[in-house]
């Protein structure tokens, strides 16, 4: 038999064994009936909890309206009936289910759950309270199991027959679902809904079809329930009793097709054979639903898989991407190019956006035309990935119109974008880390077929989808790693899997967030002909900090600068532009500088950073970096974005444990302990964004730094709120303010003002003058320049010329490792030079 | 005179709303700087309840007052050393499915202990009887409710603006990796917030405990009104709370005096149309891992 098949022969034949099984306990058929119902119910809820990801705490509503649905249809309508009362709850569930699904589906996660919460309580209280149509307290009484046909249904074996079909059906038709099509976007869903969007879903519909469908199966099973006690009453519309329900699914497994039964099981099994014993038996079944939450939150068919490890263990499969099949050269699959187009595919034209006070983007234009690798390039934060995320629908514009192939596209959602023909792939990879990789490049073809919301078809009765996948896998060099999950691969590996799926929405125009950043110099070789392959069939917008690389295979270079366009053009008109070169690379001049080279190499160390690694979940940012601070001397720390600057000063600060590697500071191995500890020990760190309290004022900012940390100054600096004020005396009148008032040099004083305030010795900034007016960079400049003599500095700045006339000596990193070192000096007035070492 | 006895609603409602206050502001305390949403927290008002029967009938009321909620503290303590402290980062879901369980088990160990029919308590006899305002009447241990509402509420304010422990909780509400690299460690801090929320649960219990009576179930029933109280209020907003469970109070207040079984639908309905309008509720933020 098909292996797909299992879960129904499974099902089959533990519908038929049980009650035999719970005869041969010493329990009666109706422990068996109640064990199917309970069975359907958390079935049902499990649709939503372990497929969507989304947490019902309300689903004993939704039971326990099935019951009442089928008891008062059957006392006011349908007098003395089954099938017809049966069907009407169904109906109401579905109907009732859309418009409450439809409101609270506009929340997720945690507000999602509470609002399901509420709907449990509201529908207890109308339920318990509105005796004169429910029963009340005393429930609804008076329902009969009529004969039909040869079957009487009051015959408390024929209907665990009826019930025991009917949950058949419920099997084989939830097993279709999770089989279908639909089945497989909302675990995409679950995995990482944003990107689903990116692929084309409309998530919201999804979402709303599962969330009815599992509402009326549960719903079912509460009809079958009013059936089978014949008597309907308030307690599971009770929150108590969706509890009851989750505990069931969770005990049972949440991630698995068949568990929520097995908990079924567990729950009848635990209730039947404690309450012989004790009146608390929720006591201990509560007791059992903790210990799973804690210690196996897949339940029982978690455990059963982790016993079954333990006797066949899987092989460990770490060098996933070495089983990988490269073939070089391959052209674009035949089914990715698009119809032949002319002129311009992309316009985008004036378009802004602000944060809060700060202008991301302002008057931005750019266009791009068929056949064309156009390049957007610039320093860091100049808007290109904000620029992305307008084009492409993450965020809606303030204003300004983006066209795609002539239709105006600005401010839709991104699956409507999507579907209209534009894709993109993400910056920071952005795909589903639980499913395979072949699962991940399937969905975006799947998005693009007529049948993307079936929810019957089995997905293997699409062979085109899979065919279109499988060539895909080959031509990215994914092929023979099919199975491995999303996050278990290597950081170049998800780079490429995220390029992947972008492509297999079949884009007519492909926007690309740095495809090369992260990858091995080998892969970077491939992967950039993969870019070109591409770009020869689809126009592509292509952001990347390899400027180099990218300048020497796009046709069209727009550059840009603090969130507008500074110039637009051919490659070779962007390397002569002046402005270019100064943004860049800087002016090389220096300003004035009060450095002492060449002196510093005689003074002691006080950090040595030696062979670090760090990763940020798989993704490898820290490799083997190693560098060292001396006393008294200020270091820059250089690097394209993503280079892991930031990240290296996360892990000095101990906010990011290094997985290997020492950490020596005045002595001590500090890898591995606390953030607060570390501070205590004199580092003080000033962050990019510069970390201040909002809604607190300077004062109370000030005062947390000064909280933990000694202040007697016995080693290195600390500042007192006099010497802060000899510094900065603007910060006088605003010590009141809230700190999030200030400006933005103020808040800057106030971030170096609040790292002082304890002792330091080594003090970190990172990007210290991003978005500053020159005079407050000339005062910040000025004052760490002064600081040189009381204080180690480790500076991250992408200002060059600033940063090369401040520090004593320069560390480079690529990919995590420090690829240059040495004196700063050379690099500030030797331009030439500069450019040889830092690009462009 | 309809007016007057509409008037007297509204009060009524303003006690009830203070009553919530107790509960939902703890629980917003643990949310905002822990960012779990504790569903246990109802079994810990019942607990006070079931204590401060306890311990009246040896120290009397005063001494329940005081020592119930520091008792419950304790177990609070236990609670976040042991269990909640390890999901803190985890996924949200978890630890609602965690204090959800908790809850549960605490329901059935006081029907263990102290079985499922209802205790007596009864209001001390000091505070028996009522005071003339004008036209109102108050039974002055209402009264004396309103009044530990009020200092409790002005204790927390002051505790969370004025003082160190309080920058430091606003600060690592917010940036919980700024606060470490100041040098300072919040867990202790996050200890202190769930025994204090906790604690605030169970002043309620052993307030209200001669007002509603005592029993098992009155943990679950209490939660599932104090989280309406939070959601319309905003998750991890102060004044958001405080608004949300005076407006509650007085909106089942009204509706009890127009028709009395509606009275805990109302607030479910008048939450839904709150979220509707406002989806992070009246004066609530967005937290982007709550989402």
């Amino acid at each position: 038999m098909n292996k797909k098949y299992y879960p129904l022969a499974i099902g089959a034949l533990a519908l038929i064994v049980l009650p035999f099984a719970l005869q041969a306990l010493g329990l009666t058929l109706t422990s068996s009936t109640d064990v199917v119902i309970f069975a359907i119910a958390a079935m049902g809820l499990n649709l939503l909890v372990g497929y969507t990801g989304l947490t019902s705490f309300g689903h004993g509503a939704w039971f326990g309206l099935g019951a009442y649905a089928a008891a008062l249809s059957q006392k006011y309508w349908f007098p003395g009936q089954f099938v017809l009362p049966f069907l009407f709850s169904l109906l109401f569930i579905a109907a009732l289910a859309s418009v409450v699904g439809f409101l609270i589906l506009r929340r997720r996660g945690v507000y999602f759950s509470l609002l399901t919460l509420a709907l449990s309580a509201l529908t207890f209280a109308i339920a318990f309270r509105w005796t004169a149509f429910t029963g009340g307290e005393s429930g609804l009484g008076g329902i009969v199991r009529p004969v039909i046909g040869p079957f009487n249904l009051d015959d408390p074996a024929t209907y665990l027959a009826v019930v025991s079909v009917i949950g058949f059906i419920v099997l084989f038709l939830l097993l279709r679902v999770t089989r279908s099509p639909f089945g497989h976007v909302i675990v995409a869903i679950r995995e990482n809904e944003q990107r689903a969007t990116f692929q084309g879903y409309d998530t919201h519909k999804y979402k709303l079809a599962v969330f009815v469908l599992s509402a009326t199966v549960t719903g079912l099973a509460g009809a079958l329930l009013v059936f089978h006690h014949r008597i309907a009453s308030a307690e599971p519309t009770s929150v108590a009793f969706s509890g009851e329900l989750l505990a069931i699914v969770v005990i049972g497994g949440m991630r698995s097709f068949l568990g929520p039964a097995l908990g079924a099981l567990f729950y009848i099994l635990a209730r039947e054979m404690l309450s012989m014993r004790t009146e608390n038996w929720l006591f201990w079944f509560g007791l059992a639903f903790v210990g799973f939450i804690l210690f196996s939150p897949n339940g029982l068919v978690g455990i059963w898989a982790r016993l079954q490890r333990r006797w066949r263990p899987v092989a460990e499969d770490i060098a996933a991407m070495s089983k990988r099949r490269i073939y070089e050269g391959l052209p674009l699959p035949a089914f990715l190019r698009p119809p032949a187009q002319t002129g311009m595919v992309l316009e985008v034209e004036k378009i802004n956006k602000h944060f809060g006070g700060i202008r991301a983007v302002s008057d931005s234009r750019l266009t791009l035309h068929a056949g064309q690798i156009h390049a957007l390039i610039g320093p860091n934060g100049a808007g290109k990935t904000t620029t992305f995320n307008l084009i492409s629908g993450m965020f809606a514009p303030d204003s300004g119109t983006v066209r795609l192939n002539g239709r105006e596209i600005q401010g839709l959602p991104p699956h409507r974008i999507c579907r209209q023909g534009l894709a993109r792939s993400f910056q920071i990879t952005n795909l589903f880390r639980g499913l395979p990789i072949y699962e991940n490049l399937r969905l975006s073809l799947q998005a693009q077929h007529p049948g993307s919301f079936n929810v019957w078809r089995d997905i293997d009765s699409y062979p085109q989808i899979h065919a279109e996948t499988a060539e895909l896998m080959k031509f990215l060099g994914l092929e023979g790693i099919e199975d491995t999950e999303g996050g278990e691969l290597s950081y170049g590996g998800q780079r490429l899997v995220d390029l992947g799926i972008a492509l297999g929405s079949k884009p007519q125009v492909l926007l690309m967030d740095e495809p090369l950043a992260g990858l091995a110099a080998a892969e970077r070789e491939r992967v950039s002909h993969l870019v070109k392959t591409i770009a020869s069939n689809i126009p592509v917008l292509i952001v990347e900090h390899d400027i180099d690389r990218v300048l020497g295979f796009s046709q069209r270079v727009t550059v840009m600068n603090e969130g507008s366009v500074l110039m637009a053009g051919t490659p070779e008109e962007a390397r002569a532009d002046q402005r270019v070169q100064e943004v860049y690379t800087g002016s090389g001049t220096p300003p004035v500088t009060g450095r002492m080279a060449g002196e510093a190499k005689t003074r002691p160390q006080l950090l040595r950073f030696e062979g670090v690694n760090a990763f940020y979940g798989k993704s490898h940012i820290l490799n083997d970096a190693t560098l060292e601070v001396r006393e008294g001397e200020i270091v820059a720390l250089l690097g394209r974005n993503g280079a892991g600057k930031s990240t290296l000063l996360k892990a000095l600060t101990g906010l990011l444990k290094p997985a290997s590697g020492k950490i020596e500071f005045a002595g001590l191995d500090i890898a591995g302990m606390q953030a607060p500890d570390i501070a205590r020990l004199g580092i003080g760190y000033v962050p990019q964004g510069r970390g201040l309290f909002a809604g607190m004022t300077v004062a109370e900012n000030l005062a947390l730094g000064r909280l933990a940390r000694p202040t007697d100054g016995s080693q290195g600096v600390v500042w007192d709120e006099a010497q802060i004020l000899k510094f900065f005396p603007r910060l006088k009148e605003r010590m009141q303010t809230p700190a999030d008032y200030l400006s933005g040099g103020e808040q800057q004083m106030v971030a170096v003002a609040r790292a002082l305030s304890g002792n330091v010795r080594l003090l970190l900034l990172d990007e210290p003058f991003e978005g500053l007016a020159p005079a407050v960079v000339q005062e910040l400049f000025t004052l760490f320049d002064q600081l040189r003599s009381q204080v180690s500095i480790l500076i991250v700045e992408h200002n060059l010329d600033l940063v090369l006339a401040l520090a004593d000596r320069v560390f480079a990193l690529e990919r995590g490792a420090v690829f240059h070192e040495g004196p700063a000096e050379p690099l500030l007035t030797d331009l030439s030079y500069r450019k040889q070492i830092l690009w462009l | 005179m309809e007016i007057v006895f509409l008037l007297e609603q509204v009060i009524n409602g303003l006690l009830l709303g203070g009553y919530y206050l107790l509960i939902a502001l703890g629980l917003s305390l643990i949310f905002s700087l822990g960012g779990v949403v504790n569903l246990a927290h109802g079994a810990f008002y019942a607990l006070g309840a079931y204590l401060s029967v306890e311990v009246t009938k040896r120290l009397g009321f005063g001494g329940a007052l005081v020592v119930a909620p520091v008792m419950v503290g304790v177990v609070g303590m236990l609670f976040e050393r042991f269990l909640l402290r390890r999901f803190y980062s985890a996924d949200p879901i978890l630890s609602l499915l965690l204090t959800f369980g908790l809850g549960m088990v605490g329901e059935q160990a006081i029907r263990m202990i102290w079985g499922a029919s209802p205790l007596q308590a009864s209001i001390p006899a000091i505070f028996k009887g009522q005071v003339i305002v004008g036209d109102f009447l108050y039974s002055k241990y209402r009264l004396l409710m309103l009044g530990v509402v009020f200092l409790v509420l002005t204790g927390i304010w002051l505790l969370l603006n004025k003082t160190s422990f309080g920058r430091v909780v606003r600060a690592g509400v917010q940036k919980p990796d700024m606060v470490a690299v100041l040098g300072i460690r919040l867990q202790p801090y996050m200890t202190t917030i769930v025994v204090l929320g906790v604690g605030l649960a169970a002043l309620a219990g052993v307030l209200f405990a001669p007002i509603s009576g005592v029993h098992p179930a009155m943990g679950t029933e209490i939660m599932t009104a104090a989280f309406v109280v939070v959601v319309i209020g905003g998750l991890g907003s102060f004044w958001g709370v405080v608004l949300a469970a005076l407006l509650v109070g007085v909106v089942r207040g009204i509706t009890i005096h127009f028709y009395a079984p509606a009275g805990e639908a109302s607030m479910y309905l008048l939450m839904l149309g709150v979220l509707l309008f406002r989806p992070r509720g009246l004066l609530g933020e967005r937290i982007e891992r709550f989402e």
